[in-house]
């Protein structure tokens, strides 16, 4: 269309296209750089705003604001809430815009290259370098080239939730430490059927870091690079488990939608691998009274032979947006919710926080409703965690290919050998190359 | 093709009016609705399909990169499989609501008591929840113990398909829904097109002793031919951008079996922050629907006249 | 290329109508008609199954919603969820928003949208047509192509979390010009000659004689262009950033977390917000009416 002016001489024609477009993608280049307005409040006051996502759920947010509203009151924070599900979208959107909010959830490590890397968010390198982050868990996913450009304040990790009452029933105790392969013969005699409804030994949420994320983790194996034989050991376990009926098979729970903790709480698994999250939220319907699962915590299962505990992670921090209307404030928000205030206040709610100390784990355990067995604790004190998805350009793009090439194994339609072949293959082809 | 849509003749102007009194009147009428769309569709759209020649991040200032966003489709896997994904979907997805939804539309279009429940009930696919769709579908189509294969199971059949479970049987599955989706949409449109039929007609044609079939296929089919033509016309539209089904139901799996034009345009554009590519793609999409549009107007046209 | 098609009726003159009744026997015409409503009944209910499917998801508890195999009835019926969601989330606020955008962005489509397809059916003049395709063809551009270019002209124009981004980006589509347009093809141009003959002008005779006539055009896009806004949500959300702001779809979506979902208030509130549009669907078949399009004729 651009080209109906253009009388048919191919080289005006393409000189005139280009010139329009430039034209055009440098007006909204430029038209960016405006809008927004700071709200500045008369008497040195200041309006911070924090970019977020779902306010009303996610009380860890309101819990930093109001501790750090406590500790700075010439600060007052105004909250963006965004809707989880798309945040990431709107995120881009808006700073595509020149929005001006002053600090920005980073939802993940992914989206933290991204907006790092176009130079959207500002370099608080300082605030790393001035003092002691040595306990800050997952603080060097956030090293860019020597430079950070976010802080985390919370850090979840993968542990083993088992159902108690299934295991008393069986008359096993759960190890101190399980082998993949213990763990595999233990989901398999677990399963069993009560009152005419099936309950399966262990529950495999349909991520790929279920198998991808741990064994990379427990393996060394680099998910960026193109070779993943790694994969292959716990895909013939994933699988086996799959075909005896101990766990539910991935293309029915991939399809009905499944929710790990509808099958939880509804005492349909004995067993379930998944994040420290969900410990606030198993809290939280036990509270309700919304289920009555008597659940405790083990470590994640290891290969056999293995020192010490390895499992994977992901944490989630607060940045700073280069076009902050109150950048020193915004900073000093970031290093509040990274420090120990900011760490106290959302351990209160079960929630894991970046900067890890025996206090702090002391106080997460005093919750109401935690258990107080010592292997939860134990559980809870991972020697090594590994980021659930090393960090670089070609992330998102490795992780499509992952994804599609594990759900073709897990359904079946190609076999481990074939699918780890294929997911080298393409990441080489279509995203090293 | 801008210059042939440029080069357009009048379509026959009347005697007696000087021309620039028709255009006067004609842009007076269309004047209102096209300035809010060029302004605020038209434009954007513009610009983006300005990207498909630039690199650009959302961020930094655009690169000129000329055809390169273009070759890269060429070499892009994901893109033929995304392109043969959306024209098995279309080619399903046309022709069976078309049927569908002028079945239903024909059907429902008489004095009936209780007619406006049952178009009530038609409409309700298309305002149901995704979710809800997504996860009742799929458990109907659910490989083992889904009803439709237990259906197919009792029909003889010893191998059914494990559709949303398989790499060939997931498209069907997703057309199917989507027909049983968008149905009662189009039937609405039907719906007021079959009120521009003169009763006369069909009281007409019944003296003359035609049964049903023949009335459908000599008075509705042919008075209907407006609305059919503009329900085509949306159908083909709709169909090449479908997106939100998909994502919700199958996500463009498993593996990429429905991994869509649409789909892979937001993917490498809000996600992966490539817009340029991402508007490459846009911009072939919309040349293939341009395309099938034109000669969709060119066979209407040819019939219409005959 | 050469004129769009105007497409009139290639059929037989009308003849007089005959009221005349035919000889007809009564018995197997009651053995029909209950046979045609068992059909239409049976398949009513297979149409409905995931609704259905809702309804049920909606008096439960949110961890026993997506279970496997689907639970058709609830344990237990939890009415109170319809109660708890008013409390939860400011719905009355939300769904006065959703009305206020559906409302006017259905307004604004109706009026501008058969205004201009009164030019592109009924007005003769050079590149009309020309212009009509490239219309149509806009809507094939999927809206996620030009987002963000869209968005940073709002942002520029500073309209964005504002009511009229929304409404300047909806109310203006193709696909209102293009129905009425098709919907007006249908209706002779002798009708129009003849009122240009008796002196109406052409805004006269779009007025006068084709709004009337288009009833049912009218109330079907009035309908579709409803539920559509009424449904939409990722417009919205890009451009609605304030919480009193936001529209039922923003809300519904609100009970989605990071980690967790509460579907049974998911479902109530769909529920909910499915019934204005059940009512407006009801109301606006009264305008299904056939015959319309020749009563003009005298």
């Amino acid at each position: 269309m651009i080209a109906s002016n253009s009388v048919g001489r191919a080289q005006g024609r393409r000189r005139f296209v280009g010139r329009t477009a430039v034209a055009v993608a440098l007006a909204l280049a430029v038209t960016a750089c405006g809008g927004g307005s700071g709200d500045e409040t008369g008497d040195g006051n200041v309006t911070l705003t924090v970019a977020v996502w779902n306010l009303a759920k996610t009380p860890e947010f309101t819990a930093l604001f109001d501790a750090f509203q406590r500790a700075n009151p010439g600060v007052k924070v105004k909250p963006v809430d965004i809707l989880a599900d798309d945040y990431p979208d709107k995120v881009t959107t808006m700073l595509a815009g020149g929005d001006q909010t002053d600090v920005i959830t980073m939802k993940n490590v992914t989206d933290y290259a991204r907006y790092s890397s176009r130079g959207q968010l500002a370099d608080i390198t300082d605030a790393v370098t001035s003092t002691d982050t040595s306990k800050l868990a997952g603080l060097p996913a956030f090293n860019v080239k020597d430079k950070y450009y976010a802080l985390p304040f919370r850090q979840d990790f993968w542990l083993l939730y088992y159902n108690k009452k299934y295991f008393e029933k069986a008359g096993v105790t759960m190890p101190s430490q399980l082998t993949w392969d213990e763990y595999a013969k233990l989901a398999r005699s677990l399963t069993h059927d009560e009152g005419g409804k099936k309950v399966y030994g262990t529950y495999h949420h349909t991520w790929r870091s279920v198998v991808h994320a741990i064994s990379a983790a427990q393996t060394g194996g680099d998910q960026l690079g193109g070779d993943y034989s790694f994969f292959k050991d716990q895909y013939e376990m994933a699988l086996g488990l799959q075909k005896d009926g101990a766990t539910l098979d991935f293309g029915t729970a991939k399809a009905q939608k499944s929710d790990y903790r509808t099958i939880f709480e509804s005492g349909t698994t004995a067993m379930l691998p998944m994040g420290t999250w969900y410990i606030s939220g198993i809290l939280q319907q036990k509270q309700k009274g919304a289920t009555d699962v008597d659940w405790a915590l083990a470590p994640m299962p290891q290969r056999p032979g293995a020192t010490g505990m390895t499992t994977f992670g992901s944490p989630t921090a607060f940045a700073v947006n280069k076009r902050a209307v109150h950048a020193d404030a915004a900073k000093k928000f970031v290093r509040f919710a990274a420090g120990q205030a900011g760490a106290e206040a959302i351990s209160k709610l079960g929630v894991v926080p970046a900067l890890q100390s025996t206090d702090i784990t002391q106080a997460y355990f005093s919750n109401t409703g935690m258990p107080t067995d010592e292997l939860s604790k134990k559980a809870f004190q991972p020697d090594k965690v590994v980021l659930e998805m090393p960090v670089s350009e070609h992330t998102s793009d490795v992780d499509t290919i992952l994804n599609e090439e594990h759900e073709l194994i897990m359904v079946g339609d190609k076999s481990i050998d074939e699918g780890i072949r294929s997911m080298g293959d393409r990441v080489k082809s279509e995203v090293l190359n | 093709m801008a210059q042939a849509m440029t080069r357009s003749a009048p379509g026959g102007s009347p005697p007696k009016r000087p021309a620039w009194r028709g255009i006067l009147i004609g842009w007076s009428f269309i004047l209102p609705n096209f300035l809010g769309f060029a302004l605020f569709t038209l434009i954007p759209m513009l610009a983006a399909f300005a990207l498909a020649f630039l690199k650009w991040d959302s961020y930094n200032s655009p690169e000129w990169v000329g055809a390169a966003n273009f070759r890269r489709l060429l070499s892009d896997e994901n893109f033929y499989v995304a392109l043969r994904n959306t024209f098995a979907y279309a080619g399903g997805h046309i022709p069976l609501t078309l049927v569908a939804a002028l079945g239903l539309a024909v059907a429902l279009d008489r004095k009936l008591r209780g007619v406006q429940f049952f178009r009530t009930a038609a409409f309700f696919p298309y305002i149901t929840s995704l979710v809800a769709v997504a996860v009742v579908w799929n458990m109907l189509f659910n490989p083992t113990a889904g009803p439709v294969n237990q259906f197919l199971h009792a029909l003889g059949v010893d191998d059914p398909p494990r559709w949303v479970a398989s790499t060939d049987w997931a498209m069907p599955a997703v057309i199917v829904t989507s027909v049983w989706r968008d149905m009662g949409y189009y039937m609405v449109l039907f719906l007021a097109g079959l009120q521009t039929i003169p009763k006369e007609y069909y009281e007409a044609a019944r003296v003359d002793g035609a049964n049903t079939w023949q009335r459908f296929w000599k008075i509705t089919l042919p008075c209907l031919r407006p609305t059919t033509f503009f329900v085509v016309v949306m159908l083909t539209i709709q169909s090449f951008k479908v997106l939100d089904l998909i994502v919700v139901m199958t996500d463009g799996g498993p593996g990429r079996s429905t991994l869509v034009l649409s789909q892979l345009i937001y993917r490498e554009g809000i996600t992966e922050g490539r817009f340029g590519y991402s508007s490459a793609i846009a911009l072939v999409l919309f040349v293939i629907v341009l395309t099938v549009t034109v000669v969709q107007f060119r066979l209407n046209e040819r019939s219409s006249t005959r | 290329m050469t004129a769009l098609p105007d497409a009139p009726p290639a059929v037989a003159p009308p003849r007089p109508p005959e009221r005349s009744a035919r000889p007809r026997s009564r018995g197997p015409r009651l053995v029909r008609r209950a046979l045609a409503y068992g059909f239409l009944l049976a398949v009513a209910l297979l149409v409905l199954v995931p609704f259905g499917w809702m309804v049920s998801s909606s008096l439960k508890r949110n961890n026993q919603v997506l279970t496997v195999p689907i639970e058709w009835i609830p344990q237990e019926f939890r009415w109170s969820n319809f109660i708890e969601i008013w409390d939860r989330i400011p719905m009355a606020t939300y769904l006065g928003n959703s009305v206020f955008l559906s409302v006017a962005i259905t307004l604004l489509q109706l009026l501008t949208g058969s205004f201009a397809a009164y030019g592109f059916a009924k007005v003769r003049f050079p590149g009309r047509d020309a212009l009509f395709l490239a219309y149509i063809a806009t809507i094939a551009v999927p809206w996620q192509a030009y987002m963000v270019p869209q968005y940073i002209m709002m942002q520029r124009a500073e309209l964005t979390n504002t009511y009229w981004s929304i409404i300047l980006l909806q109310a203006f589509g193709a696909f209102g010009v293009f129905l009425m347009r098709q919907y007006y093809m249908s209706i002779p141009d002798e009708l129009c000659e003849a009122a240009r003959i008796d002196g109406l002008t052409e805004y006269g005779i779009y007025r006068r004689l084709m709004l009337p006539l288009s009833k049912p055009a009218l109330a079907s896009l009035a309908l579709l262009t409803f539920v559509n806004t009424w449904n939409d949500y990722m417009g919205p959300f890009i451009y609605l950033t304030s919480n009193e702001l936001w529209t039922i779809q923003l809300g519904l979506r609100s009970f989605v977390g990071q980690y967790d979902a509460e579907y049974a208030m998911i479902m109530t509130g769909a529920v909910l917000s499915v019934l204005p549009i059940v009512i407006l669907f009801l109301i606006g078949q009264r305008y299904f009416i056939r015959g319309i399009a020749t009563s003009g004729l005298k």
